[in-house]
């Protein structure tokens, strides 16, 4: 018999008995792989089959309607409830409408309360869609909708972090490779050193030790001219300066691969050996720049036999025994550099030479201004 | 420990679709049609789990879906349909549904002897509505089939037919599809199964579906 039509139907009207309330019997045939704890039948649940109206059935008719409303607060807020008088029932069980504020809270209802003991009776939820009205259906399947679209959204900024995190990963593991070495500079501090041994660690040399190699070589080597310094000089000085092309352009390397380090508090701290240059060369300055009335020689630590040093002339006159001194320590300032550099042109005994000649030029000098007085 | 306790603890890509091909793999190897019925409907609740989507779209279980809904099983199309109900909310699989010529495939179910099915239907049709698409969803066989829906004995069916005609549909459309099945006196569109869903018409255009 058609029930008249009713677009209006409310939970308060007179319940119709549908196919989705029955309890369908358990499948007891599935293989073990996908067979799960409890046993289930076999249905499908849409979303048109969920609801925020739920249905109890076999509840105890000893007026427990109250604890049974505080069980399914549990889950959620409740709106609405009431017995549902005219629903079939088994003998001494009452049938009751819950109304949840929400279908998450009917959903965790059901899954908990399903199949349990509930005052010496078994309960048997089911979802009631028959209640909603056209509104709730529509807010149903528009609040499915919104999960699922942010659930999508969810997964697809997931996915882009997961995706920069394989490049992350990758860089990772690009960087780790850099790294390795950075680790290894982290944990022993030499490591940092003995991974760039190989390259372009140089010890930190003496200050005077260039200076002093160059009369070495002067003095030790000899070339097939039968010249001391010029052969061994320049291969001494090239080789040199080779290396501190070397070592700058590895310096610069060593720069590079040590910018990260840079963070890091290494255990020794690399001095390049430009800089190393520049400093003995700025302090060689300041020192010409304060001997002028000192002799330099007296700072210097001599290696190596000293050169025969120029005869004095004793000009027989303070004023110009003052006045050689000032010439001839303006002459070894003059050669000093010039021996440091590229271009060992003048030779010692050319500068003795000339300041022999330049002291005969001064006793003259004052012979005749003698003759005068 | 049983596979489900597995599944449970496990939240791995990899366990789930692998479980999910086992679950492919044994609905195409099997004849038991038993069995192709418990994986079908185990298939269709997964796929309410947007976390699932992705695999059963790598698996191609859409296809399986749409391929059941030809099917003489009434399980089969039920489960196939329901399946397709939960997948179609997620914008790639509606795609592939719609590519896949899935809107004649649905709107056969429409005349199903199944309320399920039916609701099922429906519920993917409003999912497949997009500017595209929206033409050959809001066709006037599919009207009047909602209209007649919109006046069943079934709650459900009227609400879910409300709201596809509130909401997926012109108003101008659905009232020139009310006059035109007032005033057609011949069936036309898609027939209404007999049984469960047989809509409150009025006496001369019932007799004249139900005949």
């Amino acid at each position: 018999m058609a029930l008249p039509s009713n677009n209006k139907m409310s939970c308060w009207a007179a319940p119709g008995v549908y196919k989705h309330h029955e309890q369908r019997k358990v499948c007891i045939s599935r293989p073990k792989y996908r067979d799960g704890r409890k046993d289930k039948a076999v249905k499908v649940y849409t979303i048109n089959l969920e609801s925020r109206y739920v249905m109890v059935q076999g509840v105890p008719a000893i007026g427990v309607m109250t604890e049974l409303v505080q069980l399914c607060a549990l889950y959620g807020v409740v709106e609405e409830y009431r017995p549902l008088d005219e629903y079939p029932a088994e003998e001494f069980t009452e049938v009751y409408l819950i109304k949840f504020q929400k279908l998450t809270s009917a959903r965790a209802a059901k899954r908990n309360m399903d199949e349990k003991s509930f005052y010496g009776g078994v309960l048997h939820m089911c979802y009631v869609p028959e209640y909603e009205s056209v509104e709730d259906t529509r807010l149903k399947l528009l609040d499915r909708r919104r999960y699922i679209m942010r659930a999508a959204q969810n997964k697809g900024t997931v996915e882009k972090p997961t995706t920069s995190n394989t490049d992350r990963q990758s860089n990772m593991t690009l960087s780790q490779s850099h790294e390795m070495p950075r680790n290894d500079n982290n944990t022993g501090g030499n490591s940092n050193f003995n991974y760039y041994s190989d390259f372009t660690l140089l010890p930190l040399p003496p200050q005077e030790q260039h200076y002093h190699m160059g009369q070495q070589g002067t003095e030790l080597r000899e070339d097939k001219m039968g010249t001391l310094h010029n052969a061994v000089s320049n291969t001494n000085q090239q080789s040199e300066y080779n290396s501190v092309s070397q070592t700058s352009s590895e310096n610069i390397q060593k720069n590079r691969q040590q910018r990260p380090t840079q963070n890091q508090t290494p255990m020794v701290r690399f001095v390049p050996r430009t800089t190393q240059l520049e400093k003995r060369k700025h302090r060689k300055e300041e020192a010409a720049g304060q001997t002028l009335t000192d002799l330099s020689e007296v700072n210097e630590t001599l290696i190596g036999p000293k050169l025969p040093e120029p005869p004095k002339i004793d000009m027989e006159d303070e004023s110009m025994n003052t006045t050689v001194c000032l010439i001839r320590n303006t002459m070894k300032r003059v050669s000093i550099p010039r021996r440091k550099m590229d271009k060992p042109s003048i030779h010692s005994l050319t500068l003795t030479k000339l300041s022999l000649s330049l002291s005969n030029v001064l006793k003259t000098a004052g012979q005749i201004i003698c003759n005068i007085y | 420990m049983s596979i489900t306790t597995m599944w449970k603890n496990s939240s791995e890509g990899s366990d789930r679709l692998e479980y999910l091909q086992n679950l492919v793999t044994e609905f195409q190897d099997t004849d038991n049609e038993e069995a192709k019925e418990q994986v079908l409907a185990n298939l269709a609740n997964f796929a309410y789990d947007p976390k699932n989507m992705e695999y059963l779209r790598e698996l191609q279980v859409l296809d399986l879906f749409l391929d059941m809904l030809t099917e003489e099983n009434e399980n089969f199309v039920e489960f196939g349909i329901g399946g397709l109900c939960n997948l179609s909310v997620d914008p790639e699989c509606r795609d592939t549904i719609l590519h896949n010529s899935g809107i004649s495939l649905v709107t056969n179910c429409l005349s199903s002897q199944r309320e399920e099915t039916v609701l099922s239907a429906i519920t993917t049709l409003m999912n497949l509505t997009t500017p595209l698409s929206r033409a050959e969803i809001t066709d006037p066989a599919i009207l009047q089939c909602m209209l007649r829906f919109s006046l069943s004995e079934s709650p459900r069916l009227r609400n879910l037919a409300g709201v596809f005609l509130q909401d997926c549909c012109a108003k101008e459309q659905v009232a020139q599809t009310e006059q035109e099945m007032h005033g057609q006196q011949t069936a036309v569109g898609i027939p209404l199964a007999e049984g469960e869903i047989s809509a409150t018409l009025s006496p001369s255009v019932h007799s004249l579906h139900c005949g």
